[in-house]
């Protein structure tokens, strides 16, 4: 009889069922939802193999000034939406010559001064690799 | 019974629920970034051997700059420089395989993909601190040090059934160069894709400054999805391809050229018959090749890139009519069209390209 009633579902059952399942749910959209929740894009900026820099690009209000200094000094202005080198004393200027990005995944490279500055963000179109 | 079996039930279909979110995200991705062979390097390894295959694959690009490098003192490339003129040097034999298989590059295109320019390169210093424009008197002069008769490679050895043979004698014509930076990212590639396979990757991407391989698949079983720049568009792609086991090797003017004091750009890309920068109606060329092709696929979409840059449109289109079912390409023209191969029409995504998008026939 005890091993009966043991098995008899009771109210308590139904609320570790109920909560097993919202638990799930909830996990669910925490795991989904930071992964689609798309508009944030971060600039990470490495000098010599180091991070310098991560700026959430979409909190900028207004036109953001850095400045990257070794042999080579480049002067990167971001605003909101994007960021580019704007000024760059290196022999090559390729860095200069790259433009403006504003999409995940892309990136500047000065390969003089070993700069790279690549945007992050979650955005359902990124490509996995840019290549040109 | 029956309320048992709902509970179980229950209990399955919660563990169920559980499970399907830990199965669901992407299988872990180990990446590496590294400035070497004159380029940045992005790597990106999916599967349980990843962070294994990316410590490899970072100790054999550091060995292959060190046998291949032309600024590197003691590399095999820059002792057969130093030797120009003279008796000759022995060569370790997978860098005189690299350099006969070059020869062949150069043999196939007619000389628009050639090694032997670097004396060319050189003078123009397009990429260095101090480009400048060569008299023409200079580049006739140094015209007549480019070709692939100036460059001997002992064939025999590389035929023998010693795989790699350890010594091959090679020599180089007095006054001329070579430099393996049209072909030595490709062949980096090939050898991480070597790397990926023998650690048994799902998948991976490797970019070594404009030479991309993808492996597998990504993280969520799909194809990679790999985007050709906007020439015109540093913001922009021009299209997407989804692609899995291929390399794509992309080469241009846009982004690494000099201005002349009277305002005429020059772009890098030296014309092996002019001794120019190649003055081409391209402004893209972006050569694919597959893994299952065979070997050394992404040194050769390496030399083709180039190579068809370097010929222009008409000349681009008729050597893939000859070579068809070595590679696939995309071309992006001057005047604003871009043209694919067939064999791209499955894997090409036009959608919001801001060209006009055609298939060569």
């Amino acid at each position: 009889m005890l091993v009966k009633s043991s098995l008899k579902p009771c109210r308590w059952d139904l609320l570790v069922a109920g909560a097993v399942a919202a638990l799930a749910v909830i996990t669910g959209i925490v795991f989904y939802g930071a992964q689609t929740g798309g508009g944030a894009l971060s600039a990470v900026i490495t000098h010599r193999g180091t991070e310098v820099e991560r700026i959430d690009l979409t909190r900028l209000t207004k036109e953001t000034e850095i400045t990257v200094s070794g042999v080579y000094t480049l002067h990167i202005c971001a605003d909101s939406a994007g960021i580019a080198v704007t000024q760059a004393d290196c022999p090559t200027q390729d860095c200069v010559h790259t433009g403006r990005i504003t999409r995940p995944g892309q990136s500047i490279v000065c390969l003089p001064e070993q700069v790279v500055i690549h945007l992050e963000g979650r955005s359902d179109d990124a490509p996995d690799v840019i290549v040109g | 019974m029956r309320k048992l079996r709902l509970r179980i039930g229950a209990l399955v279909s919660a563990a169920a629920l559980a499970l399907s979110l830990t199965a669901c995200g992407a299988a872990k991705a180990e990446t590496l970034d590294i400035f070497a062979m004159d380029t940045y390097m992005s790597l990106v390894a999916v599967g349980s051997g990843g962070y294994d295959a990316l410590q490899t694959a970072a100790v054999e690009i550091n060995r292959l700059e060190a046998l291949l490098s032309r600024t590197k003192d003691g590399s095999d490339v820059s002792r057969l420089n130093a030797s120009a003129g003279g008796e000759g040097v022995t060569l370790s034999g997978e860098t005189a395989a690299l350099l006969a298989l070059a020869k062949d590059c150069a043999d196939r295109t007619a000389g628009a993909f050639d090694v032997t320019v670097a004396p060319l390169v050189d003078a123009w210093g397009i990429t260095t601190d101090t480009p400048r424009v060569p008299a023409q008197s200079e580049i006739e002069a140094l015209l007549t040090l480019v070709g692939g008769e100036h460059l001997t490679v002992d064939d025999s050895a590389l035929h023998s059934s010693q795989l790699p043979p350890e010594d091959v004698a090679a020599a180089l014509d007095a006054g001329c160069a070579v430099d393996l930076g049209g072909i030595a990212k490709g062949y980096a590639s090939d050898r991480v894709a070597d790397i990926f396979e023998k650690y048994q990757l799902t998948g991976g991407t490797v970019s070594l400054g404009g030479n991309v391989y993808v492996c597998g698949t990504t993280g969520e079983g799909k194809p990679w999805n790999v985007a050709i720049q906007d020439p015109n568009d540093s913001d922009g792609f021009a299209v997407r391809l989804r692609l899995s086991d291929a390399f794509v090797v992309t080469s241009g003017g846009y982004q690494r050229y000099f201005t002349a004091p009277d305002g005429t750009v020059y772009q890098h890309i030296i014309d092996p018959a002019t001794g120019y920068p190649a003055r081409s109606d391209l402004v893209s060329v972006s050569i694919v090749t597959y893994r299952a092709g065979g070997d050394r696929q992404g040194t050769m979409a390496d030399a083709y890139s180039t190579a068809l840059y370097v010929m222009g449109e008409a000349g681009a289109a008729a050597f893939w009519q000859a070579h068809r079912s070595d590679f696939d390409m995309v071309l992006i023209t001057g005047d604003g069209r871009l043209l694919y191969t067939p064999g791209l029409a499955d894997t090409i995504e036009t959608d919001g390209s801001a060209y006009a998008c055609q298939v060569i026939a």
